[in-house]
């Protein structure tokens, strides 16, 4: 502490402890308040349209299915201090013909705040949703994810919502869409 | 020239000015990380946080890096120079 360096050396270990206790602070806080939250209201989850279709140009050998789905949505209560944003996402889980578990992402949205964090989206799929075997004799669990990213600390993932039923896919259709 | 410079360049301070340095560092940034954390949470606000934190460390800073005459206030007591005998 005999000169200025010594100082500024000294302080600068101490502040560093001591940014690193707040940082653990806050983050074991922000998941200590998730835990003892009450659970997420469901979100609805349901599919208004579903079709087979061999996909366009190159992909005219594979099969794609097209969707078009409806969710509601509050994820409100995930907004704390510490959260910077949620990636929702919807995903299908089907075990096709050959006997093989498959999960795809066909749609996600950035939330970055509490007020987008209550939403109601009727759209389509974002990405292509297609499986080499083909469609025949299967059918999909639709559930809304979210991944909560905190700006310090471990990231949580849950379940806002599902088609607690799972969905069969109608029979490919012949003609090209 | 250079002793002066060399002088401004450490900015030395006495043995008690040290201690009390020292003795104030601690005290303010833990307790400042505690001010911080607990306001923020109330208010649930993280930017609140980091600016408290960050603003009274500079403060502290300021208080405590310049050599202050406050902390010059005992300066150490040497003893007389005693004249060494040259053994042939």
């Amino acid at each position: 502490m005999h000169t200025i360096w010594s100082r500024i050396n000294n302080i600068s270990a101490l502040l560093s402890s001591c940014m690193m206790g707040l940082f653990a602070a806050i983050a074991l806080s922000s998941l200590a308040q998730q835990f003892f939250q009450a659970p997420l209201d469901p979100s609805s989850v349901s599919i208004t349209s579903l079709k087979v279709a061999p996909g366009k140009g190159k992909q005219s050998k594979v099969d794609h299915a097209l969707v078009q789905f409806e969710l509601d949505a509050n994820l409100t209560p995930l907004f704390n201090w510490n959260t910077k944003q949620l990636f929702v996402y919807l995903d299908a889980e089907y075990t096709n013909s050959k006997g093989v578990k498959n999960s795809v992402v066909i749609w996600d949205r950035i939330v970055r705040s509490k007020s987008s964090a209550k939403f109601h989206v009727e759209a389509r799929q974002k990405y292509a949703f297609r499986d080499v075997t083909g469609f025949r004799d299967s059918a999909a669990t639709y559930t809304l994810r979210y991944n909560l990213m905190p700006h310090v600390g471990a990231l949580v993932y849950g379940v806002a919502g599902s088609t607690n039923n799972s969905i069969p896919f109608p029979p490919l259709a012949k003609n090209n869409v | 020239m250079s002793d002066f410079l060399q002088q401004l360049g450490e900015g030395k301070i006495d043995f008690v000015g040290q201690q009390t340095v020292d003795r104030i560092s601690r005290v303010w940034l833990i307790g400042t990380t505690i001010i911080s954390f607990i306001v923020g949470f109330l208010l649930q606000s993280l930017p609140l946080t980091m600016a408290i934190f960050g603003g009274s460390t500079a403060l502290m800073a300021v208080l405590i890096i310049p050599p202050w005459p406050v902390f010059n206030q005992h300066p150490t007591k040497w003893l007389p120079v005693k004249s060494v005998e040259k053994k042939d």
